[in-house]
């Protein structure tokens, strides 16, 4: 009577508990799996060899080409810059701390379709440094520079809102220790720093590289959709799609499913060795056991 | 090595962290700043190791000015109040860290790195934890580690923040206990801060008080207890009675003093003898309460409108029997006096 019962007491009746489970089960099944698996479906419904041609189609291919080589540039970028921001967030004090936090915040706060114009206002024909541009026979709208641009405007946030909290939460006493100890800066970041962040980094990365592949409204804007040359997969997925080609369309965009896929496996496993990196740093009980992993959130 | 701190001030903010503090820390001395949180004891340690910068004043090693010299190049061994160990290394490797970031030319070959660490293992005697990481170890055998690693790199100072401060009871006792052992080993110029005046004066050669930024009084663990300089170290060092504007009578008596004016008089409740019988010059008291504490008894007597807590060994009280209620006569032995004090707290 005692124990048992007492134990419950501070759970709902067992009714509402799997009523509740069942409508957010229920509710993820029809609107993120069936999805998902329409995709494949319509992908494949006209057979494996359609399937196949679609994606080796030059168009398309040249699509994958150009999203892989955006990827390839953006999220080298944002890494090494959310690395700095957050360095410089988490361990030094300086005005205007808060306002950067807030601009690093800008690309979440702000529709890419506004990013994407920006672009186009600084660097169009008609923009600030357009006809400059034009004079010395630079393209950057309406070409893959701008592309990368716009790419790197929209994943600016990812990986550093990723690392400051994790180096905040960290605090600098591991790399005060490693200075008094004779290390320099840099071996100080590469043996000390950068090594406890390492998972949050790799998360932010593959947050960051998802983004960037599947950027839609912003490149939109200033891809200017030429076709073989400036147009990213999902430019690709949508310019199918209105021209009915339902089996092409569809096949690119399994490719970008399959890439959601796969973010996914690897976000699960990252979150999980972060998470325990995370209870690795909480305070033991002082002269006891080892604490057991807490069952964090992530 | 010796250190010198000359004229050293800090402000955060509006906030004065240290006010122009003078003290010197003779070779192979181990040194405790003892003071209540925020009275500027770790400011002074990481000025002492260049993480923090004093807005004025000199920090002298051996002589040497060092105020502007990089933490790295200080030769200092810090360590840390939560330990601050590399948590993806091994305790081999946080020990061996030192090291191994040594430039090339004055780098120990991998044998010698690791016969120097299985020493340092073997003197906080953990030789046994070696392949194990940080958070498989208890918080008193990480403290140890992290002593080791500081240890390593043959500083000429040591620096400990509170580093007792995140274990229990038991272990805290263990571990300065050892840490006393281990100075009287290796000898290094040893400044260590703390809150807790019990782990000061058991610990420490030197006892450095501590109060709002200022050095209140600096001296032997017996000095600072047994003549403390101002009624805050009074008060900070241990329980104590405050007798205001009552310096008269037997307390003068004993005071070897008589004051006119404003003055307060400090008596340790250990400092006072309870009688049965009114013998010349003392003050009779109501027994309000008597709490048997481990070796001790403490009884509070009233007098008049003042509360006064005594204590008593085990075989005093056996001895007088004292029940609440009862009427009884004490005696302090021994009084400090202070005047002009103002109102101060701790």
């Amino acid at each position: 009577m005692q124990p048992k019962k007492s134990a419950r007491s501070t759970q709902e009746p067992r009714w509402l508990r799997y009523s509740l489970i069942g409508i957010a089960l229920a509710f993820l099944l029809s609107f993120l799996f069936l999805p998902l698996v329409f995709v494949f479906v319509q992908a494949l419904a006209k057979g494996v060899d359609t399937y196949l041609d679609a994606l080796k189609e030059p168009d398309a291919w040249s699509a994958i080409r150009l999203t892989l080589i955006t990827a390839a540039i953006a999220v080298p970028f944002n890494l090494v810059f959310g690395v700095a921001a957050s360095w410089a967030i988490a361990r030094f004090e300086f005005k205007g701390k808060a306002f950067l936090v807030s601009l690093i915040d800008l690309p979440f706060a702000v529709s890419p379709v506004i990013c994407g114009l920006i672009y186009i206002l600084l660097f169009g024909s008609h923009g600030w440094i357009g006809p400059w541009l034009q004079d010395h026979d630079i393209k950057i709208v309406f070409a893959i520079p701008g592309i990368v641009l716009a790419t790197v405007f929209v994943t600016f946030p990812f990986v550093a809102r990723e690392l400051i909290p994790l180096m905040q939460a960290q605090g600098k006493d591991e790399e005060e220790a490693a200075i008094s100890l004779g290390a320099s800066g840099f071996q100080t970041f590469w043996r000390v720093t950068l090594p406890n962040v390492k998972w949050g980094l790799i998360y932010g990365v593959i947050l960051c590289n998802a983004r960037a592949m599947g950027e839609f409204g912003a490149v939109s804007v200033v891809s200017g959709h030429i076709r073989g040359e400036t147009n990213t997969m999902p430019l690709h997925i949508e310019i199918l799609y209105n021209e009915y080609q339902q089996a092409a369309a569809f096949a690119v965009a399994s490719l970008l499913a399959l890439l959601a896929l796969v973010t996914l496996v690897l976000k699960s496993v990252v979150e999980w060795r972060l998470r325990k990196e995370l209870a690795a740093q909480d305070e033991l009980p002082p002269d006891g056991l080892p604490a057991t992993p807490r069952t964090a959130h992530a | 090595m010796s250190i010198d701190i000359q004229n050293i001030s800090k402000r955060f903010g509006p906030f004065v962290a240290l006010d122009n503090i003078n003290l010197s820390l003779p070779t192979g001395e181990l040194t405790a700043l003892l003071g209540p949180s925020g009275c500027g004891k770790t400011t002074l340690l990481r000025i002492i190791a260049g993480m923090e910068s004093a807005d004025q004043g000199q920090v002298l090693f051996s002589g040497n000015d060092a105020t502007h010299l990089h933490t790295r190049d200080r030769q200092v061994g810090f360590v840390f109040q939560h330990y601050a160990l590399f948590r993806h290394m091994t305790v081999f490797e946080n020990v061996a860290f030192g090291l191994r970031v040594k430039p090339r030319k004055e780098r120990p070959s991998d044998a010698e790195i690791r016969q120097k660490v299985t020493h340092l293992l073997q003197l906080v005697q953990l030789d046994w934890l070696a392949d194990r990481y940080p958070s498989q170890l208890s918080g008193g055998q990480r403290q140890r580690i992290a002593l080791a690693r500081a240890l390593a790199v043959e500083p000429k100072v040591l620096l400990l923040d509170e580093p007792f401060g995140a274990l229990d009871t038991k272990v805290r006792k263990e571990l300065r206990r050892w840490l006393r052992h281990l100075h009287d080993e290796v000898h290094i110029t040893s400044v260590f801060v703390t809150h807790d005046q019990e782990e000061a004066l058991e610990v420490a050669d030197r006892v450095v008080v501590l109060n709002k930024g200022k050095i209140e009084q600096i001296g032997t663990p017996d000095e600072v207890y047994s003549h403390p300089a101002t009624p805050f170290v009074y008060q900070f060092l241990g329980n104590v009675n405050v007798f205001h504007s009552r310096i008269h009578g037997s307390w003068a008596e004993i005071a070897k003093q008589e004051h006119q004016g404003e003055a307060v008089a400090f008596v340790r409740p250990h400092d006072i003898e309870i009688t049965r019988d009114a013998g010349q010059g003392a003050l009779q008291g109501t027994v309000r309460f008597v709490h048997p504490i481990g070796p001790v008894v403490r009884v509070e007597l009233a007098h008049q409108s003042e509360t006064i807590e005594v204590e008593l060994s085990r075989e005093r009280q056996q001895q007088l029997d004292l029940r609440v209620g009862e009427v009884t006569y004490f005696r302090p032995r021994q009084v400090q006096v202070f005047e002009d004090v103002q109102d101060f707290v701790i």
